[in-house]
């Protein structure tokens, strides 16, 4: 990661850690509208999590797959019939 | 692709029909989870993160199992093929894991306040994170392949030791961790909630089963690599594979 993105990544952590503390109840999340868009926000925090971490994985997937393939077709040229 | 030289036609058919079902069941899923689960009246939407997060954790299971049992057939058979499913299964456990990881913090937040406790199911998923971490940082920084197969093996037998205390671990410590799987005696799911969860486990399972494939082949490809480099190189440095 370069320098330049620093900034952002810390005013996001400090975002997370500015989250007040508090617990959800049945009366509250029928009647407070910020506690569901707060609930939102973190659903949308867990599910780019997991498709960050699966399109990570399958990227470098790809990535081994393509150079070990290219790899096997040299060396075979190389090693001849 | 040269990888792909000496796979039969259906296997390659079978694993892209795979693929494929993958990439529609993943909308649906979202598409269940979003607009047709009813929102649970505790937690409110953010228990929709359940919806992945134990799906993933059954996924990470699923591999640490596969690692542990194919981990027991290589020590015992010494049969390559065993070893790279154990080494894969063992990857995807780590990757499924890390999902574990990171959405259930995330949930902890708003519910218990915390983003993470002491408790003793998420301390010991952890452990065996770091156990299966370990597994991959052994086996890419052996020098000899062939030792490195065996400690790791070992390594993937004794790793699975820790599935049952975390599975077991809500009850035999009464952990903060809500019971998932098996409600005795309470209420249990809401059917639609049932359904959506059947669905995304599916699918996962399925998702697994679709990388794991892929992540075979990549093992395939590293041990041709071997041998062609043992092929191709000059009588002078060639030595004997492991």
């Amino acid at each position: 990661m370069s320098l330049q993105h620093l900034p952002s990544v810390a005013s996001f952590l400090t975002l997370l850690a500015q989250e007040p503390v508090s617990g959800f109840t049945a009366e509250n999340v029928a009647t407070r509208p910020e506690i569901v868009e707060r609930g939102l926000r973190f659903l949308n925090y867990a599910y780019t999590a997991v498709w960050v971490v699966l399109a990570v994985y399958l990227l470098s997937l790809s990535v081994r797959l393509r150079r070990l393939s290219l790899q096997v077709r040299r060396l075979k040229e190389r090693a001849g019939p | 692709m040269a990888g792909r030289r000496g796979r039969s036609g259906w296997t390659d058919t079978a694993e892209r029909a795979l693929d494929l079902l993958v990439v529609l069941m993943v909308p649906v899923c979202l598409y269940t989870i979003f607009q047709l689960v009813p929102t649970e009246e505790k937690m409110g939407v953010v228990q929709r993160i359940f919806y992945f997060h134990v799906p993933s954790a059954l996924a990470g299971f699923l591999g640490v199992v596969l690692c542990a049992v194919c981990s027991a057939l290589y020590l015992s058979t010494r049969d390559r093929r065993f070893d790279r499913v154990a080494h894969a299964s063992a990857e995807l456990g780590v990757v499924f894991f890390t999902i574990v990881l990171l959405t259930g913090p995330i949930w902890a937040r708003p519910v218990w306040g915390v983003w993470w406790t002491g408790e003793v199911r998420l301390t010991s998923t952890l452990v065996l994170w770091l156990m299966y971490a370990g597994y991959l940082i052994l086996r890419q920084s052996a020098e000899d392949p062939e030792q490195a197969a065996r400690w790791a093996g070992v390594l993937g037998i004794v790793g699975a030791l820790d599935l049952p205390i975390i599975y077991k671990s809500v009850e035999w410590w009464r952990g903060l961790h809500p019971k998932v799987l098996k409600v005795s005696g309470g209420q249990g799911l809401d059917p639609a909630m049932g359904k959506a969860f059947g669905l995304c486990l599916v699918t996962f399972l399925l998702l697994f089963f679709a990388l794991l494939i892929k992540r075979c082949r990549v093992g395939s490809l590293e041990d041709q690599v071997a041998e062609l480099t043992h092929r191709t190189a000059p009588p002078s440095v060639r030595t004997e594979p492991a």
